[in-house]
């Protein structure tokens, strides 16, 4: 294995350290039965609003209906809730080690920044991934009813991987560039607020500005330029796989992920260049 | 095995090192004193590659710090004040990662977690979390950490900070036995009686210097001595007695008790117990040693006498 890769090796002894003390943590598997319980309780009242509003509309309920609702409930739900956990997991991966004063033995061995950053970083996301694994079942009800392509699957699991990825790396900065865990976890939280909420603010007024300056015109789908804050909002990827055809409009999602794909590598680059920087600190 | 040459660093407008130079010879045991921000702990970190020098020099074994930081690095061993472990780490498991981060290959890993278990008398604990550990037991785990890897420089910051008597006397101790296996050591402190007891030199640093360099006060041969005498009977007498002696000064007195330093000594010292004994004085005690490292310490710094 070359040079630049080596750091990236799974014989990395800081993933089997980082992986051995998460699970080691009572959360570890807290979490997976709390995140199991809201998306179970997610998904059964969706199923139950959906078989209301079809019998409210007194029309033959069709099991892909029900299975489409489930998949896509269970993905946002995912989303929502894993871009909750991942500052928690990544934002004070590294400021623990400041604050219990292991970072100058990690610095003085012989493992380099970048595996350092790796092995937080894949501790961080495997952890996520485990999450995200572990709602397989509920995905599978809605393949037994029907409606949902496993390419849907691939795709949706995919950006989820690609998003999550990036903000842990965002996550990692933070917990690189901060000296304490609650910083860095309160950054990490602002810049997801930021990519969630704010981008969605933004879009709203260039929008609503477009639609005022398009009076008569005949687009009748906001440009490129419209969308682009949208494109660093974690939601856009999965809005273009809805079968909506308002939501169709948002047509862009490799742009989206080739940018939280930029966006991780360029936190990773940042982070790692920071951690060499960090004995100033210690 | 460790050349510094005129190393300079400032922290943000505030001085750390201030054109240090410092040379040790293999097996040197080489203690680092002087006042709280005097930048002793920012010349390990340079050492130990944690920081880079604003400019000049520094080599450990013959590698340079900023150029080839890796091999400074298996080649050094550094011991923070504050012993950094994980706590929910299995003291075995603590080592063998560490083995790890070294890049050390079976067997010699083995061999080498089981060499530091025995070295900090945890090999029957293996298998006991770190954070049921006393700090004392923290130091000595870290310090058995410190030397998997097998490093030929140990660099130790305050490392008997916090410990209670008994763990520094154990750490004084390893400390002699890693000096005699020829390991070289710079050790910071400000426990002057440690560093006294164990040093074959000290150097004074401040305002990120090296002020000056001297040999413990065990290792000092005819240079000053300094005497502690307290008697029974006449002041005036005792006082006679100590104006002729040629070249005394006397550096402090309390009723029946003077300190006195004059030039030469044990033979000087006997001299003078017997004059003392002969002028018609009841000797109560009686300390003749060359200036301790306190001595020295203050006079280079000025600080006041107790």
């Amino acid at each position: 294995m070359n040079r630049f890769l080596a750091p990236f090796r799974v014989t990395n002894p800081m993933i089997r350290k980082e992986l051995r003390q998460r699970l080691r943590e009572r959360r570890a598997w807290l979490l997976p039965f709390l995140y199991l319980l809201v998306l179970s309780g997610t998904v059964a009242f969706c199923y139950y609003m959906v078989v209301q509003e079809g019998a409210r509309r007194g029309s033959e309920l069709q099991g892909a209906d029900i299975g489409q609702a489930v998949f896509y409930t269970v993905i946002f739900t995912q989303l929502a809730v894993l871009l909750l956990m991942a500052p928690v997991f990544s934002a004070g991966a590294i400021t623990i080690e400041k604050e219990q004063r292991t970072l100058a033995g990690l610095l003085t061995s012989l493992l380099s920044a970048p595996q350092i950053w790796w092995g937080k970083f894949v501790s961080a996301l495997l952890y996520l991934l485990l999450l995200l694994s572990s709602a397989l079942p509920l995905l599978a009800l809605s393949f037994a009813f029907g409606g949902v392509e496993p390419v849907a699957l691939l795709k949706a699991t995919g950006a989820l991987i690609l998003v999550l990825s990036s903000i842990c790396a965002v996550g990692l900065w933070c917990s690189a560039t901060f000296r304490r865990s609650v910083h860095s976890t309160a950054a990490g939280y602002a810049i997801v607020l930021v990519f969630t909420i704010v981008t969605a603010v933004v879009f709203g007024i260039l929008l609503s500005q477009w639609e005022q300056t398009r009076m008569g015109g005949r687009q009748d789908f906001p440009p490129v330029y419209v969308q682009a804050p949208l494109f660093l909002n974690p939601v856009y990827p999965f809005l273009s796989m809805l079968d909506d055809a308002d939501l169709r409009k948002f047509a862009f999602p490799v742009s989206s992920n080739l940018l939280f794909a930029a966006l991780g590598l360029l936190a990773a680059a940042f982070a790692m260049r920071r951690l060499q920087r960090s004995g100033e600190h210690l | 095995m460790i050349e510094i040459d005129a190393l300079r660093k400032n922290y943000r407008g505030v001085r750390g090192l201030n054109g240090f130079s410092l040379r040790m010879d293999r097996g040197d045991l080489v203690g680092l004193v002087g006042p709280n921000g005097a930048g002793k702990s920012t010349l390990i970190k340079i050492l130990a590659t944690l920081l880079p020098a604003d400019s000049g020099s520094a080599r450990v074994s013959g590698e340079d710090v900023a150029k080839t930081p890796a091999a400074v690095r298996s080649a050094v061993g550094y011991l923070p004040d504050v012993p950094g472990v994980y706590q929910d780490m299995r003291i075995g498991e603590f080592l063998e990662f560490f083995a790890d981060a070294f890049r050390l290959k079976e067997p010699g890993r083995s061999a080498a977690v089981e060499r530091a278990l025995c070295l900090a008398g945890l090999a029957d604990r293996r298998d006991d979390f770190v954070e049921h550990l006393s700090l004392g037991w923290k130091q000595r785990l870290h310090l058995a950490k410190t030397l998997l890897h097998g490093p030929r420089v140990l660099l130790l910051d305050e490392p008997a900070t916090g410990l209670d008597p008994l763990a520094r006397i154990a750490l004084r101790e390893q400390l002699r036995q890693l000096h005699a296996a020829g390991i070289t050591i710079l050790i910071s402190s400000h426990i002057l009686a440690d560093l006294e007891d164990i040093c074959t030199r000290i150097v004074f640093i401040a305002d990120g210097k090296n002020v000056s360099e001297v040999q413990p006060a065990a290792s000092v041969h005819g240079a000053m001595l300094h005497c502690e005498i307290e008697w029974e009977g006449s002041v005036e007498a005792a006082e006679r007695f100590l104006a002729a002696i040629p070249g005394a000064a006397i550096l402090e007195k309390k009723g029946n008790w003077r300190r006195i330093e004059l030039p030469g000594g044990a033979p000087q010292a006997s001299s003078l117990l017997r004059g003392l004994l002969d002028a018609g004085l009841t000797v109560l005690h009686f300390d003749a040693r060359g200036p301790g490292l306190e001595e020295r310490y203050r006079r280079t710094f000025g600080g006041p006498r107790p």
